[in-house]
C-alpha cells in the first residue's frame, strides 16, 4: 500500500516535472517569445526598447530557467508573471478556486446528464428516446463553446452549465457504446433470459462490466472538462485560471505558463491515477 | 430503424454531392464580394443572402462544408488510429510498458500544445495556399487529439485480454500485433467509433477557435468552423435565421454519421 | 413608535453608505499591469492613472487647449529647454499629506531615472544630458532639459505627481478618486477623494460622483450587453456592429463623437537585409508600386463595409480630427485601378493571363500579415485581397497572433506587408519622432538605418528635427505639413481609414461630453453624475 502510494507520488512528480519542462520549451521555441506590445509604443526611447527586449529574454535559456524555477519552487516562490506584474502564487491562489468550483459543477452535471441519457437509452429501448438523446448530444457536440457560453450569459445562466452541456455528449457517447457492448455479453443475455428485471440487469450485470472503462473515462473527463472550461472562462470573463492561461499564451509569459502547466498536470494525473486505482480495486474485488 | 439509416445515408450523399458540385450550384465564387449588397437578406440572386463583406452565403457554405468534411474526418481517423495503437499496445503489453505509455498519455494531456501549433504555422511559408495551411492544421489536430481516448481504449484492451476468446486465440498461437489486430481491436469497435464520431465536430470547432490565434483557415477560403465563428457575435446578431444554417448543417451531418456508424441495438 | 426606530436607523445607515452622486461603472479590458503612475504602459493602467492622478495641466478634450490643474500658471522659456510652474497652494494628497513643489521635483527625478524606462519619461527625453527639477519655493518649480522639448507643457498632462513624503507612496493621490478596493482580474473600486482640491463654479466640491467601479471584461459583446442592461454606464470604444445594433434598439445609449485620430495602414517591408526575395524587395522599394497598390484599394468601400460607415478614407498620417496639425491641402488617394495599372506599367509590370508580372516575369504575389482576432482588420485584409486581384496581384492574407506578428515586424523582419493600426492618443506629432526618424526603432518599413537610404527619408529626418527643436508653433506646423506631404507622395505607409470614435453612454450619466481623444467618455470625470 505504502509502496504503491510512493510509486504513485513519484510518477506524479515525474510527469509534472516533464510537463513543466516541455511546456516551457514549447513556449520558448514558439514565435513571439520575447516580444512585447510596447515595442510599438512610439514614446519609448531606443534604450527603453532595448531594456524591454533584454528583460523579456532573461529567461530564454530554458534549462537554466527551469532549474532556477525548481529551486525557488522548493521555497514556495512560484515566480512573477511578466504580463500581469504579480506573483504567480497570488494569482493562482485568487483564481484557482473559481476554476475548481466550475470544474466540479460542470463535471457533475455532465456525468449526470450523460449517464442518465445513456442508461435511459438502454433501459427504455425506445428508438424515439435514442433518437432524441443522440440528437441532443449531436447538437451540443456541434455547437462552439463561445456561442453556447455567450448564450448562457445573455440568458443569465451560469456559464459552467454551458460547459456541462458541451462535455456531456462525449460522456454520453462513450457510455452508451460501453453499455451497449455490455448488454451483449453472454452473462447479461443469460441473466435476461432467466427473467432478471431491467434495473437488476443494469445495476448488477451491465454496469459492473462497463465500469473499468467508465472509470478510465471518468479520469480523462476531468481534462476534457478543463479543456472546455478554460476557454469559457476567457469568453465570459470568469476570474479563473482560464483567463491566466490565455494571458500566458498571448504574452508568452513563461513563469505563468509553467505554473499553469503544473497545475493542469496535477489535476489531470491525479484524476487518472484515482480512476486507475478505483478500476484496479474494482477488478480485484470482482475476481 | 433501417429507414432512418437510409435517410441518413441519403442526406450525407446529398451533402457530399452538393459540395462536389459547388462550382455549379453556387451562385458565385466563395471569394467574390458583392460590395453593394453587404449583409443582404435572401434573394433570387443570393438564396441565402450575403455575409458582412457581401460574399454569397450559399457558396461559402458549400465550399466550407467541402473543406471541413474532407479534412475533419481524416484528422479524426488519424486520432482514432493513434489512440487505438497507443491504447491497444499499452493494454496488451501491460506491466511497465503500459505504465510508460500511460505516462506519455498523461503528459500529452497536460502539455500546452497550442504553442506547437503556433510554431508549425510560423515555420510554414507566408505564401502557402489556404488549402495547404488548413490541411496542416487539421493534420496537427489529428496527431495531438488522441490522448484522451487512448486511456479508455487501454482499459478496454486490458479487460479484453482476460476474456475467454482471447485466451482461446492465444492458445491457438495468435500473439503480438496479429492478436491485437484480429481479436482485440475489432471488439473495441464501439469505443473507437465513439472516438471518431466525437472527434469530427470537435476538430471542426477547434479549427474555428484556432482562428483567434491565427491558426484557422486563411482568407478567402471558408470552412464550416469559420462560418460558425459568425455566431459569436451573439449580441449584435441580426434576426437572420440563415446565420444558423452552418450550425444546423453540422448538427445534421454529425447526427447522420452517428446513425450510420452506430451498431444496431440487439433486442432480446 | 418603538418599532420605527430600527427602520430609521437602517435608512440612516443606508443613506450614509449611499454614494453621493452615485457610482459610475464601466469596463476595462484587462487588469492593470501596474498602479505606479510613472510606469503606465497599458490602457487599463492609464485609466486608473487618469482617475486617480493629479497632473499639473490637463488638455480639455473638446477645445484641445491646455487647462490649469495643480499648476495655476506656467511659462516655457524661449529656447524650449525650461518650464516654470506656479503651483496651487493648500492642496493635499488623499491621505492628507500636503502637496508642494518638492513633490514635483521628486516626481520628475523618479520619472527621468534612466533605470525606470518609463514611456511617460521617455517622451521628455530630448537629448543627451540630465533633466533637472528645482523647487524655487514651495509653490514654484522649474524643470530644465538638456535640449528643447517640443510642446513641453502638454506633456505634463500624463505626469501624475506622486508624493515625496507620504508613507503610502504612489497610492496617495491628488486626483478625484483613490483606489479603495481591488480584486485581481475582477474589479477595481475607486472612491471619491475627499481631499480633492477642485470645486465647481458654485463652489461645490468635486467630483460629484461618490465612486467609480472598473470591471474587467474582455468580451466586447458582453460589454455591450451590460450597457444595454444598465449594469455599466460607459463604453469608451464601441465596435461598429454593436453601435449599429444599439442605435436601432436604444439610440440614447450610443453616440458618434466624430472622426478619431486613429489610423489603419498597410506598409511594405523595405529592409535591405530582410529575408524576402530580392525581386519582391525591388517592388516594395518602388514608389510607383506603393502608389499603385494604394490607388487600387477602395477606401470608401472599406469605410462603408468594414466599419459600417463609421470611418472615413484616411488622407495621411494625421487625421482631420487633429484640427491644428492636419495638412488641409491633402486629400485621400482616390480609388483608381486604371491609374494603378499605368503606374505599374512605368515600372515594367505587365498583365499575363489575368495575373500581373514584373519585368523579369515573376508573378506579383505577396502576403499581408495582420493580427488575428480583430474582425475589422481581417475584413479589411480580405477587401484588399479582392481589390488587388482586380489588377492582377495575388495577395495571401495571413492572420497571426500578436506576439508572432511583433516578432516578424520588429526583430526578424520576415514579412512582406503588414496591416495594423495606430492609436494616436496625443495630437502633437513630436511624439511620433520614433516612427519618422530613419534611425529609429519604430521606423517600421526600414528601421534603424545608419543613414537615410532615400532622399525623402533624409528630408523627413530634417523636418522632424526642425519641429522638435523649435518652440514656434507656426514653424513646427510648416515642418509637419511638409512631412505629411512627403508621406502622402511616397506612401511608406498606405493609410487606409480613420475610424470614428463611437462611444456608449447611459442616459443615467449627466454632464457627459464625449470626445474622440482618450479617455473618450470620462475625460471630465469630476463633472459626471449618475442619476
Amino acid at each position: 500500500m505504502v509502496r504503491c502510494a510512493s510509486l504513485g507520488l513519484l510518477r506524479l512528480v515525474a510527469i509534472m516535472l516533464l510537463a513543466g519542462l516541455m511546456g516551457a520549451t514549447l513556449l520558448r521555441i514558439a514565435p513571439g517569445f520575447g516580444s512585447d506590445e510596447q515595442q510599438f509604443n512610439a514614446s519609448l526611447s531606443s534604450q527603453s526598447l532595448q531594456a524591454l527586449r533584454q528583460a523579456r529574454l532573461t529567461d530564454s535559456d530554458v534549462p537554466s530557467y527551469y532549474g532556477r524555477y525548481l529551486v525557488s519552487l522548493l521555497r514556495g516562490d512560484l515566480g512573477v508573471s511578466h504580463s500581469l506584474n504579480q506573483p504567480v502564487r497570488d494569482l493562482l491562489r485568487d483564481r484557482l478556486p473559481a476554476t475548481l468550483r466550475g470544474l466540479a459543477v460542470a463535471l457533475s452535471a455532465a456525468w449526470l446528464l450523460g449517464l442518465l441519457l445513456a442508461a435511459g437509452a438502454q433501459l427504455f429501448r425506445s428508438p424515439l428516446f435514442r433518437f432524441l438523446a443522440n440528437g441532443m448530444s449531436g447538437v451540443f457536440l456541434s455547437t462552439p463553446a463561445a456561442v453556447l457560453a455567450l448564450l448562457f450569459v445573455v440568458l443569465r445562466f451560469s456559464p459552467f452549465l454551458a460547459a456541462a452541456l458541451l462535455v456531456f455528449p462525449k460522456i454520453y457517447r462513450y457510455t452508451f457504446n460501453l453499455l451497449q457492448e455490455s448488454y451483449e455479453l453472454p452473462h447479461v443475455l443469460m441473466a435476461r433470459a432467466k427473467g432478471a428485471g431491467t434495473w437488476r440487469v443494469l445495476l448488477w450485470h451491465v454496469l459492473p462490466a462497463a465500469l473499468p472503462q467508465l472509470l478510465a473515462l471518468a479520469g480523462v473527463s476531468i481534462s476534457m472538462t478543463l479543456g472546455v472550461i478554460l476557454p469559457i472562462e476567457v469568453i465570459c470573463d470568469v476570474p479563473g485560471i482560464g483567463q491566466l492561461a490565455w494571458q500566458a499564451a498571448q504574452s508568452r509569459d513563461l513563469p505563468l505558463l509553467v505554473n499553469l502547466t503544473l497545475v493542469v498536470t496535477l489535476l489531470t494525473v491525479c484524476a487518472t491515477m484515482l480512476s486507475d486505482q478505483a478500476r484496479r480495486s474494482f477488478t480485484r474485488s470482482t475476481v | 430503424m433501417k429507414w432512418l439509416r437510409r435517410i441518413s445515408f441519403g442526406i450525407l450523399l446529398t451533402v457530399a454531392a452538393a459540395c462536389m458540385a459547388a462550382g455549379y450550384l453556387a451562385p458565385a465564387g466563395y471569394e467574390h464580394q458583392f460590395r453593394d449588397l453587404p449583409a443582404a437578406g435572401p434573394s433570387a440572386q443570393h438564396p441565402m443572402g450575403t455575409d458582412d463583406v457581401g460574399r454569397d452565403r450559399l457558396a461559402r457554405l458549400l465550399y466550407g462544408i467541402r473543406v471541413s468534411l474532407l479534412l475533419a474526418p481524416l484528422a479524426a481517423a488519424l486520432a482514432t488510429v493513434m489512440a487505438a495503437l497507443v491504447g491497444g499496445v499499452a493494454g496488451y503489453a501491460g506491466g511497465w510498458i503500459e505504465r510508460c505509455m500511460l505516462l506519455i498519455v498523461d503528459l500529452f494531456l497536460s502539455i500546452p500544445w497550442i504553442f506547437l501549433l503556433v510554431t508549425v504555422r510560423a515555420a510554414l511559408p507566408l505564401n502557402i495556399s489556404p488549402q495547404a495551411s488548413v490541411t496542416v492544421t487539421f493534420a496537427l489536430l489529428g496527431m495531438l487529439g488522441w490522448a484522451a481516448s487512448a486511456r479508455v481504449i487501454c482499459a478496454g484492451t486490458r479487460d479484453l485480454m482476460k476474456s475467454d476468446f482471447v485466451w482461446m486465440a492465444r492458445a491457438s498461437g495468435f500473439s503480438g500485433f496479429k492478436l491485437l489486430r484480429l481479436h482485440v481491436l475489432p471488439n473495441l469497435r464501439d469505443t473507437l467509433l465513439a472516438q471518431f464520431w466525437i472527434s469530427v465536430p470537435v476538430f471542426i470547432i477547434t479549427e474555428a477557435n484556432l482562428g483567434a490565434l491565427g491558426l484557422g483557415v486563411a482568407e478567402p477560403l471558408p470552412s464550416l468552423g469559420s462560418l460558425l465563428g459568425e455566431l459569436q457575435q451573439l449580441v449584435t446578431l441580426r434576426p437572420e435565421p440563415l446565420r444558423f444554417v452552418p450550425l444546423f448543417v453540422l448538427i445534421v451531418i454529425v447526427s447522420c454519421f452517428q446513425i450510420l456508424l452506430e451498431k444496431r441495438q440487439v433486442n432480446v | 413608535m418603538r418599532r420605527w426606530w430600527p427602520w430609521i436607523l437602517l435608512l440612516a445607515g443606508l443613506q450614509l453608505q449611499a454614494q453621493p452622486g452615485g457610482e459610475l461603472r464601466f469596463c476595462i479590458h484587462s487588469y492593470p499591469r501596474t498602479f505606479n503612475p510613472l510606469l503606465v504602459e497599458d490602457e487599463a493602467s492609464e485609466t486608473v492613472r487618469y482617475l486617480t492622478g493629479g497632473v499639473l495641466v490637463r488638455m480639455d478634450r473638446i477645445t484641445q487647449k491646455l487647462q490649469p490643474e495643480l499648476a495655476t500658471e506656467w511659462k516655457v522659456s524661449a529656447d524650449g529647454k525650461r518650464i516654470r510652474f506656479k503651483l496651487r497652494t493648500g492642496v493635499r494628497y488623499s491621505d492628507g499629506t500636503p502637496f508642494s513643489a518638492a513633490d514635483v521635483v521628486y516626481t520628475m527625478q523618479q520619472l527621468m531615472d534612466p533605470a525606470l524606462h518609463s514611456a511617460t519619461g521617455d517622451a521628455f527625453r530630448s537629448g543627451e544630458g540630465a533633466v533637472s527639477a528645482q523647487a524655487l519655493s514651495p509653490a514654484l518649480v522649474e524643470i530644465s532639459f538638456p535640449a528643447a522639448v517640443a510642446n513641453l507643457a502638454s506633456l505634463f498632462d500624463t505626469v501624475a505627481i506622486i508624493s515625496s513624503k507620504s508613507p503610502q507612496r504612489e497610492m496617495a493621490v491628488l486626483g478625484p478618486f483613490y483606489i479603495a478596493e481591488r480584486k485581481a482580474g475582477s474589479y477595481i473600486l475607486l472612491k471619491r477623494n475627499s481631499n480633492y482640491w477642485k470645486k465647481d463654479a458654485n463652489g461645490r466640491p468635486l467630483p460629484y460622483l461618490g465612486a467609480v467601479r472598473l470591471e474587467v471584461e474582455q468580451n466586447r459583446e458582453i460589454e455591450a450587453l451590460r450597457l444595454q442592461r444598465g449594469e455599466i454606464h460607459l463604453i469608451n470604444a464601441v465596435v461598429p456592429a454593436v453601435y449599429d445594433k444599439l442605435s436601432r434598439s436604444d439610440p440614447a445609449l450610443v453616440r458618434d463623437a466624430g472622426v478619431s485620430a486613429d489610423t489603419e495602414q498597410v506598409w511594405f517591408n523595405q529592409m535591405p537585409g530582410a529575408p524576402i526575395p530580392a525581386y519582391k524587395l525591388a517592388w516594395f522599394t518602388s514608389t510607383n508600386f506603393r502608389r499603385a497598390v494604394s490607388e487600387a484599394i477602395n477606401r470608401e468601400d472599406m469605410a462603408r463595409i468594414a466599419f459600417h460607415g463609421h470611418a472615413r478614407p484616411a488622407v495621411g498620417v494625421t487625421s482631420p480630427a487633429n484640427r491644428f496639425w492636419f495638412n488641409g491641402k491633402l486629400n485621400h488617394h482616390p480609388y483608381d485601378p486604371d491609374s494603378a495599372l499605368r503606374r505599374l506599367k512605368q515600372d515594367g509590370f505587365h498583365m499575363e493571363n489575368g495575373g500581373l508580372r514584373d519585368k523579369s516575369g515573376n508573378e506579383v504575389e505577396f502576403s499581408i500579415i495582420t493580427n488575428a482576432g480583430n474582425s475589422a482588420r481581417e475584413t479589411m485584409a480580405a477587401m484588399i485581397q479582392q481589390d488587388l486581384k482586380k489588377i492582377g496581384i495575388h495577395v495571401n492574407v495571413v492572420t497571426i497572433d500578436l506576439p508572432s506578428l511583433l516578432e516578424r515586424v520588429s526583430s526578424k523582419f520576415n514579412y512582406e506587408a503588414c496591416l495594423l493600426g495606430w492609436i494616436n492618443a496625443d495630437l502633437d506629432p513630436n511624439l511620433q519622432m520614433n516612427v519618422w526618424l530613419s534611425s529609429a526603432d519604430n521606423h517600421q518599413w526600414n528601421p534603424k538605418q545608419s543613414s537615410p537610404s532615400t532622399s525623402w527619408e533624409a528630408e523627413i529626418d530634417r523636418r522632424m528635427k526642425d519641429q522638435a527643436s523649435s518652440s514656434d508653433e507656426r514653424k513646427r506646423k510648416q515642418a509637419w505639413d511638409r512631412v505629411q506631404q512627403i508621406v502622402w507622395e511616397q506612401e511608406p505607409f498606405i493609410f487606409l481609414v480613420n475610424k470614428d470614435a463611437l462611444v456608449g453612454i447611459s442616459p443615467a450619466v449627466k454632464n457627459a461630453q464625449p470626445s474622440f481623444l482618450r479617455p473618450q467618455t470620462f475625460w471630465n470625470v469630476e463633472e459626471l453624475e449618475v442619476k
